[in-house]
């Protein structure tokens, strides 16, 4: 089943047209013919069992892979055809990504991991310290600025993730399996964050299995089954 | 798991790692080449000699005596002098000029000898047969060797200066090990050959107990020289002269070939090390998983040891047949001299050097396969997953993010980058010490054959209208008005050559008379100056090692026809066993003779070309005249010894630079996953290629700042062993190599090897799509 999405909105950040995503030539495609779009200041999340494409079409989105067939446009610029460089500079300045296993750079302090992003974006340190630490306490954890990743706990390690995400102020904000490596508790606490986010405005990918998650924050849910999208629907806003 | 598992355990790993497979063999196959060129030269420059000097008994003293001072029954008396161990002779001896039809063959010592055989110098006949009756010689040799087409069995010399120009028919070749004369007749010949008024002499040929420096041959020397009346002994010549000959360039080139293979050696072992040690860190999930399934301990080093095995086994051998390949060229240079046929590499340096190699690899792999093999599976599995903690430095560097990264992560692996750091060191070193002893060489050769300062020589190439075929003074004064005549000349001077006698120096000293003033000539001045007013002479370093005297002494030189006391002003570069002397034709009038004049040095003016020059001197010379303008020649030995300092150089760089390119890919597959968070958080492909090449730029630094002192100490100590091979001393300018500006730009070279062997990995990195490398363990 296709799904049509609306071209050309000018309030979409994200639209998919037809995209597909094949790991091998002549293989089955990880991800088949998908569209959709998410307008800004939306919250969507995607959802599907594991090996499903979820994760295939968040790097699509992200400009981390490109697809096989298909035309992704993200932020009213088409990023499939762009070259590394400028898909560096895309990410740098109109993506934030939330890696479920944080991804933080183990030898860099905490402030450094969030001010890096701007950094490359070309931004001094005395600017980037500013907005870095701005992050840091609004997350809570500025006191763990000059600490490094290994001796946090999951929950806070996700809170420097999403600070490092948001230092370049993007237009879009990625998460995969924001959640799934930490405990209840915790889960509330990033869930909560997430919303404030996108209370200011943020929009929102969310890729989660936990349809509680989905349910509460995601105003739109979409799940994909076997690299094709199922169904769209709506969730509860929160 | 069978042992046969074990193996393919390994090879599948191997195979896994292809590049760092072909990085240990390309360093071992360097290492390999380089020892085994050196255990050749070290072989060439010994063994031959030995071995025949040995089967020869070769004489360790050759004593010509003035036979009108010494009887018979006195020399026979110095076969028993306290050192002496054998001896052979007297034997009749003459020095005739020799003529092969029609042609000049040069001067010749001929002796006397009813056999070859003897306790001393037992010659090996080569072709033909003893002299055995008038009219026959043998010639120290082979066929075909000496002037012209050389002389072959049947050939007919004349000798010259003497009644009825006696014919000599070569009736055979034989070889003396220590040159004790260049041809051999039946002993009753002698008298007929020596020319009206030459006094009549003999050869003594000794093997002494202690003969082993120059100084115990003097001391030798000396006791027969006191045995014997005064005057008696008219020259001497040593073994050591004619091992340096026969060594020749073969062992001039060792102390360079060696130090080259030690650089080559140390390389091989660190890589080696890392390698492995890079392996067993990156490979500890891997080690769990094998221990896991039953694999003992015993086995996991088997692994592990088989994996560096393989390509090391192969490199070694690749570097065995391509050092035999190196050393087939600088061998046959001094193949010939030895008259015990060609030369090889010896078997056991082909066997010894990969089997060395080889072992000293296992041996640096056998550390970080002990350690793999005593971690249990738990740990190995525990530490394979275990994050790596941090370290602040790069957020203290205020630099452009990429290039601070970059800089900083050697502080998180110190022990790579210390091999990273020594493997650049080394290689740096070897590619600036190559280029100081091109820059050290260079500076000899020209030094060697003044064709900086000298770029034509005068010389006769024909034979001349005067008796025994010298030019006439026609022909000598064409030459001058031809000089004179051209344009580009800037300075010629004529040059007269002969043997003087020196007191101290047994044998004759080779002296140069220069007519007017040569000190544009540009001999290297070793110490003190070169002479400047009548009274005083150069001499070379091996005047002053025969002589035991020093720059300053004052020395009595006698020219033959009048004896001058002369100073010493400077001792000159002029490698070469045989004492040279030279000065002015004021200071050494005896030499500057119509029948020494030996060629005319010429310096040309700026812009002048040397070939035009040559020509048209040659036109205004005709095809009639003996004289002839060339360039000097410079031997092949420094085209060689380049040649080889630039390939080896070659080799330890790439060595070099594949030793870091294994060490940037080990460390960016350890860190694929943190590549691919920088990416996806916006890390361009250019700041990629920069931080990975700022993780070696700053181990490049520090290596730069070791490596350009340590070649520069390097090239002063080679050249200077290598001096002392050839006999000579140097001057301060041919160490003086590197100024502040070109060190600093020679140790680029550091920076360079380390970015290209940074490069392939880095632009992997810089192209691999971010979402390949975050999915990546």
């Amino acid at each position: 089943m296709r799904h049509q999405s609306v071209p050309g909105a000018p309030s979409d950040v994200i639209w998919l047209d037809g995209v597909t995503k094949a790991y091998q030539a002549g293989g089955p495609p990880a991800l088949a013919d998908v569209s959709m779009n998410v307008a800004a200041g939306e919250v969507v999340a995607v959802m599907g069992p594991s090996g499903s494409g979820k994760s295939t079409l968040l790097n699509l989105i992200a400009g981390l892979d490109r697809p096989t067939a298909g035309t992704v446009t993200v932020a009213g610029r088409r990023i499939d055809t762009l070259g590394e460089a400028a898909l560096a500079r895309f990410r740098a300045r109109h993506v934030g990504i939330i890696f479920q296993f944080f991804n933080l750079l183990d030898d860099l302090t905490v402030e450094d991991n969030v001010l890096l992003p701007a950094q490359l974006a070309g931004a001094s340190r005395r600017q980037a310290g500013a907005r870095a630490r701005e992050l840091l306490e609004r997350m809570g954890i500025e006191q763990h600025r000059d600490e490094y990743p290994a001796r946090l706990s999951g929950g806070q390690r996700q809170r420097v993730a999403i600070a490092r995400a948001l230092v370049n102020s993007p237009e879009l904000l990625l998460a995969d399996e924001p959640t799934g490596a930490l405990d209840t508790a915790t889960v509330q606490e990033i869930g909560r964050l997430l919303r404030e986010l996108n209370a200011a405005g943020q929009t929102l990918v969310l890729v989660t299995h936990d349809p509680a998650l989905a349910q509460r924050y995601a105003a739109r849910t979409v799940r994909i089954v076997d690299g094709r999208m199922a169904l769209a629907g709506a969730g509860v806003p929160a | 798991m069978t042992w046969f598992g074990v193996i393919r355990t390994a090879t599948g790993g191997m195979l896994r790692h292809k590049v760092q497979a072909v990085v240990l063999g390309m360093v071992l196959l360097t290492s390999t080449a380089s020892a085994t060129l050196g255990l050749a030269l070290l072989a060439a420059g010994d063994t031959p000699f030995t071995r025949a000097f040995a089967a020869q008994h070769g004489a360790d003293v050759t004593i010509t005596v003035n036979a009108a001072r010494a009887s018979s029954a006195e020399l026979a008396a110095t076969r028993a002098l306290g050192g002496v161990t054998a001896a052979s002779g007297p034997f009749s001896e003459a020095t005739v000029q020799v003529q092969l039809t029609g042609q000049p063959f040069g001067q010749r010592v001929l002796a006397g000898r009813s056999s070859p055989g003897g306790p001393v110098d037992d010659l090996v006949l080569n072709a033909g047969h003893w002299p055995n009756g008038p009219g026959q010689i043998v010639l120290n040799g082979r066929p075909g060797a000496g002037p012209g087409n050389g002389a072959r069995l049947g050939s007919v010399l004349t000798v010259g200066g003497v009644p009825r120009t006696p014919p000599l028919e070569v009736v055979g070749f034989a070889n003396s090990i220590t040159g004790t004369a260049d041809g051999w007749v039946t002993p009753g010949e002698i008298t007929t050959l020596r020319a009206a008024g030459a006094p009549a002499s003999e050869q003594m040929l000794y093997s002494f107990a202690r003969a082993g420096s120059y100084a115990q041959v003097r001391a030798d020397v000396a006791e027969v020289s006191r045995a014997l009346p005064a005057g008696a002994v008219a020259g001497a010549g040593s073994w050591l002269a004619a091992e340096s000959e026969a060594s020749g360039n073969g062992a001039i080139m060792e102390p360079f070939v060696v130090a080259f293979a030690l650089i080559g050696l140390v390389m091989a072992v660190l890589i080696v090390g890392n390698v492995v040690s890079g392996a067993v860190i990156a490979g500890y999930r891997r080690i769990g998983v094998l221990k896991s399934i039953g694999l003992t301990p015993a086995q996991v080093v088997a692994a592990y040891l088989s994996r560096v095995g393989w390509p090391a086994a192969a490199g070694c051998l690749a570097g065995a047949v391509a050092g035999n390949l190196l050393a087939i060229p600088v061998l046959r240079q001094s193949a010939g001299a030895y008259g015990v046929g060609s030369q090889q590499v010896p078997w056991w340096a082909s066997v010894a050097a990969p089997a060395g190699m080889l072992t000293l690899t296992l041996l640096a792999a056998l550390g970080p396969a002990l350690r793999a093999g005593r971690l249990s599976a738990v740990q190995a599995i525990a530490a394979g997953r275990a994050p790596r903690t941090g370290r602040g430095y790069a957020a203290r560097l205020r630099l452009p993010r990429p290039a601070g990264l970059g800089l900083a992560a050697p502080f998180a692996r110190p022990a790579r980058a210390m091999v990273t750091l020594a493997a650049v060191a080394f290689g740096s070193c070897a590619v600036i010490f190559a280029f100081g002893l091109h820059s050290s060489l260079s500076r000899a050769a020209a030094s060697d054959s003044l064709s900086a300062t000298v770029p034509v020589q005068i010389q006769q190439s024909g034979p001349g209208g005067g008796p025994g075929q010298a030019p006439t003074a026609a022909q000598d004064a064409a030459v001058t008005a031809a000089l004179r005549a051209q344009p580009g000349a800037l300075h010629y001077v004529t040059v007269y050559s002969g043997g003087v006698k020196v007191p101290g120096i047994t044998q004759d000293v080779l002296a140069q008379a220069f007519a007017g003033d040569a000190s544009w000539t540009g001999y290297g001045i070793v110490s003190g100056r070169w002479y400047g007013a009548p009274g005083e002479v150069d001499v070379n370093t091996a005047f002053l090692n025969a002589s035991g005297l020093a720059v300053g002494d004052t020395v009595t030189v006698n020219t033959r026809t009048a004896q001058v006391t002369v100073r010493i002003a400077g001792e000159v570069f002029q490698p070469s066993s045989e004492p040279q002397l030279y000065g002015s034709t004021q200071t050494l009038p005896g030499v500057a003779r119509g029948k020494n004049l030996d060629h005319y040095d010429v310096g040309l003016r700026p812009g002048t070309s040397a070939a035009a020059y040559i020509q048209a001197v040659n036109s205004a010379l005709g095809t009639r005249s003996p004289w002839g303008a060339t360039t000097p020649d410079i031997s092949n030995f420094y085209s060689i010894a380049t040649g080889l300092v630039g390939l080896l150089a070659l080799m330890v760089a790439v060595a070099a630079g594949l030793g870091v390119l294994n060490t940037v890919l080990m460390t960016t597959r350890d860190r694929v996953h943190d590549l691919g968070i920088f990416k996806a958080l916006g890390m361009r492909p250019g700041q990629m290629l920069t931080m990975v090449a700022c993780w070696v730029a700053g181990p490049a630094v520090v290596a730069a700042a070791v490596a350009a002192p340590a070649a520069a100490a390097l090239n002063t100590a080679t050249v200077h062993a290598m001096a002392g091979t050839a006999h000579t001393g140097v001057p301060a300018s041919f160490t003086q190599v590197f100024g502040p500006a070109r060190l600093a730009l020679l140790s680029l070279a550091a920076l360079v090897i380390a970015v290209a062997g940074a490069f392939p990995p880095a632009s992997w990195a810089a192209r691999a799509r971010p979402a390949a490398a975050l999915r990546a363990e």
